[in-house]
């Protein structure tokens, strides 16, 4: 909200500097995003009169004025504006005079007649936007005059950021009532002096009914007949504009001025619009609907509530007006509404017509009936000088149940044991005092107070305890360490074991990314994996289509994080995302979420290095790093084959980890590939977090090492080709006996001199004993033991 | 006898002084002192000399050999360094020439935030503890004193998966999930993502945020202040100067927000502090009554403080990132930088 520091002046001696009354508020609570000086650069821009206008020799859209500025000699002054007649009163500026933006205005020839100054719009000194005439000013003006100090345009306006909780400072007065408590300063609220016309009785010409007090507690409303709508007074166009609202005229403009100055909003109807010149507050009948002020025809329902005359809806209540009983420059006598609704009502309604308006915001912080009569009052009155009107007699005024004011107890000692502080007890009644709060009992260790109406925020003793250390000021109470009694059990342990992941991933050499956790049918289906309607969390009011559901896979995610990269140039890429992915549960509230890790390889296996030759990486890559992060979860896992559409067959696997599916790896298929834009060998990995932390592991047990050196053994033998590698190395182990330490598995060849349907394996054996050193002599017979099996079970031969 | 010595001497050392080689050196050494040498033989001889210069002969002819044998034994020094030396200016290591470095992996800049944010305030003697990213309604806003029509659901754009289930908005609602399962004391930071419906320069849909929760008989605001400083200090350094304002949140009374001085001009006013020399950092403040009365504590037993901050918004102030929006890409030319 915009707010003018003269305005609040009004109301409240300041004796601050703007800078440091920014920075007050922002300590009260209300944020000041920002301080902005008007008419800092209007300079000497004074009152002159029209003495004589004379058509321009050389132009038909000009004229040549005199125009006195009380210097006794009048400016010459050429014009453009058409508005004007001799006698008026305008904003002259003189030679050497400066307008917004810098703009100095200087002696000048206009079509051979010289112009020595310039008339001034309102647009041209910064106050409005209607540029087509002169601003004419009020005739009582003094000649010569400074315009700037006469409109007030030299004023601050500060950009308060309004917290929800607290509708009262949406208005000028809310906003000095905070200043005036914190400086202890006397709040001035002018008292009102409506002089009504008895001419017609207010019920005598209009009524007023609410259907639901609990929709709408206060509907206040007065008749103003034979108003002349106009233009509105230059001071007030000016205090508008400053608070960034615009100009309609005079009847609007004087709603809207005690809408900025009380928070309070109100509304005018054309009087002579209204059916049977009826008010009725009710709910809305499913089928009607409203033309609204913004030119939309709105259909209505139950939920909505409405002002009615006797026939139709003339209006959403506290939201916005009808434009067929709008104020217009035919409009002779009004209806000026001021009421309370119901501030769940005015939500809920202005979000199911997407109608948010000033009105609405401030009725849904919840609006203050006491301010409701002040502010119908104050509008009245100044609708009756400057609309030239009368207000009848009488208000029609329904309210029903007058709210009780809330009683709240303060104990001292509980605000200084929630603060921190010792805050005296003179000082904390003192405080709430001063917000508009009444003592109702007072002893040395409590106090009740009422609370005032405009604090319905103000529920219990906790709200008292922040007003007071509001004002006692945050900054004074002095910090201090907690002293935290630790806690036996720890609540999140798996936390700590991600994160040491997380570190081993990293030291793999792999790049930690983080995507937005949302997913697609269409793109997890694209990944290969199951993405129908049931197999995802769906979003009822997903950002975009792509965004429309939870993932399910960190693939999606990171297949697009390589697409990016691979656009960009970076062509070696190891990433890997540890995150959750949710999936739905039948018959739960909330779906499950579960932790994967997802690893991803493309390019060259090493960096780049000049000293060798590059190698890309191949589907036994990522099969490593899925080993090593097996061992480091101390598990030896089995694999076997995955048909997953993910994959490219043949190059791809699936994790068994004490017998729980635990993963899948491999090379991606060139479908998925495509789907994603990826022109290049990509390899990924996924791997069930869940299932990885969740098998029990049991402490490693120590085994000696043997104290005597081993004896290798290399053998080399021809298998069939498709044979799998792990059969041959379990036949050695299984033979091997208590000597057989190690089995590595050197070489695969296929290719020259091996028949083309078998393929040579190259291993090593490593034999160890602790009792002594070996020889070929004392493993000679597990050699041929195993060779013998060798031969036997899988035909293999020794090359 | 003597001057024959004394010729070898002389010899010896001149012939060791001019050995340009390994080999011409190892050639002096058995010429003198080989199993054949000279020297050797001289001191073969020493038997048929008379008993009363055998002494004295033997004497010089060892002082000589000695001589003779550190000469040479300089010598063969002076000789590998020169020939190190040669085989150096043959075979310099390119010292400009990378080497063959591991790949090396970086940490996601929004991991390393949380993490150096959570072991702060470990090290206070918080715990960690995390609660589900899809929540109910009532964790999230209800239980939190944000009920239904509540103005300030209306700062939450909320991603709902169904009625009652939405995208978490914070990680406030751990702080019931905890309290539920827990009786005071307690003391946890929650990291954790949280989702709103926003898209633009500054927001991103999905963003961390860490939650803290200190709950205990006579928890103050000071002590609050107290916690939060001690995090700035040591997150942003020691000189960073802290402000609390108060402030709004539904769950929190006494409500707070904590400002730290402007990152980039140091309170001088910039662009970045939108010329206020502040920076928002967080929302904090005293549990409030209606947050205990769900929870189950006794409000006039025990009293809190919570916090909450946006991991994202700190991560980009500490390293002058521009837009969240690079966080979230994992372009790896960004993610490499940290
Ligand atoms: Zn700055």
């Amino acid at each position: 909200m915009r707010v003018s520091l003269n305005w609040l002046r009004e109301f409240v001696d300041i004796d601050m500097s703007p800078e440091q009354l920014a920075d007050h508020l922002t300590m009260l609570g209300l944020e000041i995003e920002s301080v902005e000086r008007l008419g800092q650069d209007i300079k000497n821009v004074r009152v002159g009169q029209i003495r004589s206008i004379e058509p321009h020799p050389n132009a038909d859209k000009l004229t040549v004025c005199q125009t006195d500025v009380g210097d006794g000699q009048p400016l010459q002054i050429i014009c453009g504006a058409t508005n004007m007649k001799v006698g008026d009163k305008v904003p002259t500026v003189v030679d050497g005079s400066v307008l917004p933006g810098g703009f100095k205005i200087g002696r000048r020839k206009m079509r051979g007649v010289e112009s020595q100054g310039m008339m001034c719009s309102e647009t041209e000194l910064g106050i409005g936007e209607d540029a087509g005439g002169l601003l004419i000013l009020p005739e009582d003006v003094s000649l010569g005059a400074d315009v700037v100090s006469l409109l007030e345009l030299d004023d601050v306006v500060f950009e308060i950021e309004v917290t929800p909780n607290r509708g009262d400072w949406a208005g000028v007065i809310g906003v000095a009532r905070e200043i005036s408590a914190s400086l202890g300063e006397e709040l001035e609220l002018p008292d009102i002096h409506l002089i009504t016309s008895e001419r017609q009785q207010a019920a005598d010409v209009s009524s007023v009914t609410i259907d639901d007090e609990e929709l709408c507690p206060r509907y206040a409303g007065r008749i103003l007949v034979e108003a002349e709508v106009g233009e509105s007074p230059a001071w007030m166009k000016a205090r508008l504009h400053a608070a960034g609202v615009r100009a309609i005229n005079n009847v609007v403009d004087i709603t809207n001025y005690v809408l900025i100055e009380t928070g309070h909003p109100l509304h005018a109807f054309d009087l002579d619009t209204l059916t049977e010149k009826r008010i009725i507050v009710r709910r809305a009948e499913d089928g009607e609907s409203i033309r609204t002020l913004d030119g939309v025809e709105r259909k209505l329902d139950r939920d909505v509530l409405i002002i009615a005359d006797a026939k139709r809806p003339v209006a959403v209540a506290g939201i916005m007006g009808g434009e067929d009983t709008e104020v217009g420059e035919s409009t002779q006598n009004i209806f000026l509404e001021s009421a309370v609704f119901n501030p769940r009502f005015i939500r809920h309604g202005s979000r199911s017509l997407g109608l948010i308006t000033e009105a609405s915001q401030r009725f849904q912080r919840g609006a203050d009936p006491a301010m409701a009569r002040y502010a119908l009052d104050t509008a009245a009155a100044l609708m009756r000088e400057y609309v030239d009107t009368d207000v009848l007699e009488g208000v029609l005024d329904e309210y029903p149940s007058p709210e009780r004011p809330r009683q709240v107890t303060l104990r001292y000692l509980r605000t200084n044991e929630v603060l921190g502080d010792e805050v005296p007890p003179h000082r904390q009644s003192k405080f709430i005092q001063n917000l508009g709060f009444e003592t109702v009992e007072e002893t040395s260790t409590a106090s009740t107070f009422r609370v005032p109406t405009w604090r319905h925020d103000v529920r219990e003793e906790a709200d008292l305890i922040e007003e007071v250390a509001r004002l006692h000021g945050y900054g004074a109470i002095e910090p201090e360490i907690p002293k935290i009694a630790r806690r036996g059990e720890d609540l999140a342990p798996e936390e700590m074991r991600l994160r040491r992941l997380r570190e081993f991933v990293v030291g793999l050499g792999y790049t930690e990314c983080i995507t937005l956790a949302f997913g697609n049918p269409e793109d997890t289906k694209a990944a290969g994996l199951n993405g129908g309607a049931g197999d995802m969390v769906t979003l009822m009011n997903p950002l975009s289509e792509k965004h429309s559901a939870m993932r399910t896979s960190l693939l999606p995610g990171l297949l697009r994080t390589c697409a990016h990269n691979l656009n960009h140039g970076v062509d070696d890429q190891a990433l890997f995302e540890m995150g959750p992915v949710y999936f739905p549960r039948d018959n739960q509230t909330l779906p499950s979420q579960h932790s994967r890790l997802g690893l991803l390889l493309t390019g060259r296996r090493r960096p780049a290095h000049w000293s060798e030759d590059d190698a890309d990486m191949d589907f036994y890559d990522i099969k490593g790093y899925v080993e090593a992060i097996l061992e480091y979860f101390g598990l030896q896992p089995t694999f076997r084959e995955s048909h997953q559409t993910t994959f490219l067959p043949g190059q791809a696997a699936e994790i068994l980890a004490g017998d729980k599916p635990a993963g899948c790896f491999g090379q991606v298929a060139p479908g998925a590939s495509r789907a994603y834009e990826i022109d290049a060998d990509v390899f990924v990995a996924e791997l069930d977090l869940d299932v990885l932390l969740g098998i029990p592991r049991t402490p490693p047990q120590y085994r000696p090492s043997p104290p005597y050196p081993p004896y290798l053994r290399d053998m080399a033998i021809l298998v069939p080709r498709d044979l799998p590698a792990g059969d041959v190395i379990e036949l050695v182990w299984e033979n091997g006996g208590e000597l057989l330490q190690d089995v590595q598995l050197f070489d695969v060849y296929t290719g020259e001199r091996i028949p083309e349907d078998k393929k040579s394996l190259a291993l090593n054996l490593v034999f160890q004993s602790h009792e002594k050193t070996l020889s070929s002599n004392d493993t000679q017979a597990i050699w041929d033991r195993i060779v013998e099996q060798l031969q036997e079970r899988l035909g293999a031969a020794l090359r | 006898m003597k001057e024959k010595l004394e010729t070898i001497r002389q010899q010896a050392l001149e012939e060791i002084t001019h050995a340009a080689e390994s080999e011409a050196l190892e050639q002096t050494r058995v010429k003198y002192l080989g199993r054949k040498g000279e020297l050797t033989q001289i001191l073969r001889g020493l038997s048929q000399v008379a008993p009363e210069e055998r002494k004295t002969m033997g004497q010089a002819a060892n002082e000589i050999k000695e001589a003779i044998a550190s000469a040479l034994e300089g010598r063969k020094r002076e000789l590998e360094a020169k020939e190190l030396e040669e085989q150096a200016s043959r075979n310099r290591a390119d010292l400009t020439l990378p080497g063959r470095r591991p790949r090396i992996g970086h940490k996601h800049l929004v991991s390393q935030v949380i993490e150096e944010i959570v072991d702060i305030f470990s090290g206070m003697g918080f715990q960690t503890a995390t609660g589900p990213d899809i929540e109910t309604e009532y964790y999230n806003f209800e239980s939190m004193n944000t009920p239904e029509d509540h103005p300030a659901r209306d700062l939450h754009d909320t991603f709902f998966v169904k009625d009652g289930v939405v995208l978490r908005t914070h990680t406030s609602p751990v702080q019931m999930r905890v309290m539920e399962s827990t009786n005071p004391p307690v003391a946890v930071v929650v990291p954790g993502r949280t989702f709103r419906v926003d898209n633009d320069a500054s927001h991103s849909p999905m963003f961390f945020q860490i939650e803290g929760l200190l709950v205990d008989k006579e928890v103050n605001f000071a002590e609050l202040k107290g916690a939060l400083m001690h995090f700035v200090h040591s997150f942003f350094g020691k000189d960073t100067a802290v402000r609390f304002r108060p402030h709004y949140f539904p769950f929190t009374e006494p409500s707070a927000e904590m400002d730290i001085s402007c990152t980039v001009c140091g309170g001088q006013g910039c662009r970045l502090c939108k010329h206020q020399g502040w920076l928002e950092i967080l929302g904090c403040g005293m549990v409030h009554p209606q947050v205990f009365r769900y929870a189950g504590y006794d409000v006039e037993e025990v009293t809190g403080f919570a916090f909450g901050m946006g991991v994202d918004r700190i991560a980009l102030l500490k390293h002058s990132i521009d837009s969240i929006h690079h966080l979230y890409e994992n372009d790896l030319r960004f993610l490499e930088q940290f």
